[in-house]
């Protein structure tokens, strides 16, 4: 079992720009956290970093107590677009993430996931002739093939329509059920937060750290009907006005809110 | 073909056969004199004669194993020198501003110093047909390499795989497209400068048929030959682009009508 630690992460660009500072975020095994944040904050940054595709500036992330230096193998991902490889068959998108799976399993791995996100039959086609939504569930099947520890994924589902992605969640957390990885989700929809999340990470930007971290106490499966969720809503939004407040404190937001609305 | 197929190619043909029709006409009635621009008829008795005496087909032959054979060197060096470049900043610093440079020649003003050089038999020939396939695929591969989409690269290594586990699966498959294009500007240009090739000098070749025409004051069969090249400029595009259509299924473009 796989514990994800982000100890210090900060990230400055080649142009200056501080993308980070002194992050810290533990993600016990199974554990599904996500990051909420308004845009700049940093959240594609931190994922991007703990992703391996690129350097930080400081801080460690430690699979385990092992500090990983780049890509690695129980680190998965689904990124805010589908980016499936074009020239590959659906079929072989979501094989494209099992590269370390025996052939026969991995075929057979294909097909099972194929059926899970709806989309038995449609091994043989290209991407070109799938939806959005149809898409984005063969990316998060490649992400999955591999069974990985660890999954990252950013805003993976804010370019869809709400009934698309709200089967997306089901089908997300039925896959997470059966296979547990820690997951790591980027968001600023605070719905799926609350709906998808056991603890709920919200950034404050310029640079880009923790304002406040909240446990997400509901049980599973979650229903968005009840009172219970709808308070646990209102505090998640409740820390964001906190982390705006702070921002508009100390001067470092945009502007100020006009004293009439 | 479907009928929207055949109407097309009806309304294509309807301009060139009423110019020939008309040009016949003409010069059956005595309208039009007919020795330097030959009716349709005098055009295809000519085709007739040298196909029967087996000329135009050592001609075509000729032709052919010159594009083909330049083609293929061209080709290769551009896609090779374009990869390199492509995939090193050094080697792009190093030699893309030198390639430039040559290709800022006209590729025409190769040929007295290919002749110096290389002799005014095939191998001058060779080079020149060469050098004006090398160019369009040289930087159809550079910057096809170049383009290569950044988070289609990213997935390849979150996904583990690196270094020439990339460029098999990735980058090779997404520089298809324009290499092919190239490719096609390639053979165009190949069938261009065997022409300037054949006209430097040759005993044999579509080229060689152009001028001894013109020394010979047969325009029939100087026009012979320039439809021969067309027919055969045509066809081999349509075999590049029918032997490479099964690499580019995937393709969401207009492309898949051609
Ligand atoms: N490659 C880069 N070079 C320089 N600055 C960058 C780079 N990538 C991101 N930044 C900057 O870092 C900050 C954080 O960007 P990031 O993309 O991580 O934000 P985000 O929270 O994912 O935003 P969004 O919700 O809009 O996706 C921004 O100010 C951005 O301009
Ligand atoms: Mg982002």
């Amino acid at each position: 079992m796989t514990t994800l630690a982000i100890d210090g992460l900060g990230k400055t660009y080649a142009d200056g720009t501080e993308a980070l500072r002194d992050m810290h975020i533990m993600a016990r095994s199974g554990e599904i956290v996500a990051i909420l944040g308004g845009s700049g904050c940093g959240k594609t940054t931190l994922l991007r970093l703990t992703a391996g595709l690129d350097q930080p500036s400081a801080g460690v992330i430690a699979i385990d107590g092992r500090p990983i230096g780049g890509t690695h193998p129980a680190i998965s991902a689904v990124f805010q677009e589908p980016r499936l490889l074009p020239w590959l068959t659906v079929g072989r998108n979501i094989a494209f993430g099992g590269r370390r799976i025996a052939k026969p399993e991995r075929q057979r791995r294909v097909g099972d996931l194929l059926e899970r996100i709806g989309l038995a039959g449609y091994g043989a086609r290209w991407p070109k002739d799938l939806s959005g939504g149809q898409q984005q569930r063969v990316a998060i099947a490649r992400a999955l093939i591999g069974h990985p520890a660890i999954l990252l994924l950013d805003e993976p589902f804010s370019a869809l329509d709400a009934f698309t992605r709200a089967s997306l969640h089901e089908l997300l957390l039925a896959l997470w059920q059966e296979l547990r990885p820690t997951i790591l989700v980027v968001t600023h929809d605070v719905d799926e937060a609350v709906f998808l999340a056991d603890r709920v990470v919200v950034m404050r930007p310029r640079p880009g750290r923790v304002h406040e971290a909240m446990t997400i106490g509901l049980p599973r499966p979650r229903n968005k009907l009840t009172s219970e969720y709808d308070i646990t809503r209102r505090n998640v939004l409740r820390a964001i006005d906190r982390s705006l407040a702070v921002d508009r404190a100390t001067g470092s937001g945009f502007g100020t809110v006009s004293p009439w609305v | 073909m479907n009928w929207g197929n055949l109407r097309g190619w009806l309304t294509a043909l309807a301009v060139p056969v009423a110019l020939g029709v008309a040009w016949e006409v003409a010069v059956r009635t005595g309208i039009a004199p007919g020795r330097l621009m030959p009716p349709p008829s005098r055009l295809a008795h000519t085709a007739g004669a040298l196909a029967a005496s087996g000329e135009l087909q050592t001609h075509v032959a000729a032709t052919m194993t010159r594009v083909a054979i330049g083609f293929g060197i061209g080709a290769f060096a551009g896609t090779v020198i374009g990869m390199v470049t492509g995939a090193s900043e050094t080697a792009r610093r190093l030699l893309d501003p030198s390639i430039q440079a040559l290709r800022a020649i006209p590729s025409i003003a190769w040929v007295p110093i290919f002749i110096l050089w290389l002799g005014i038999f095939e191998t001058s020939k060779l080079a020149l047909i060469a050098l004006g396939v090398f160019f369009p695929v040289y930087l159809g591969m550079l910057s096809a390499i170049q383009g290569v989409d950044r988070k289609l690269v990213e997935v390849g290594r979150v996904f583990g795989f690196s270094g020439i586990g990339i460029m098999l699966r990735i980058t090779w498959p997404a520089v298809l497209p324009t290499w092919i294009a190239s490719l096609r500007s390639g053979l165009g240009l190949g069938f261009m400068f065997v022409v300037a090739a054949e006209l430097m000098g040759a005993s044999e070749g579509l080229g060689y048929l152009l001028l001894d025409g013109q020394q010979m004051g047969r325009a029939d069969s100087i026009l012979v030959a320039m439809i021969v090249f067309a027919l055969l400029g045509k066809a081999s595009d349509g075999v590049l682009v029918a032997l490479t259509r099964p690499l580019l299924r995937w393709q969401d473009t207009v492309r898949s009508r051609l």
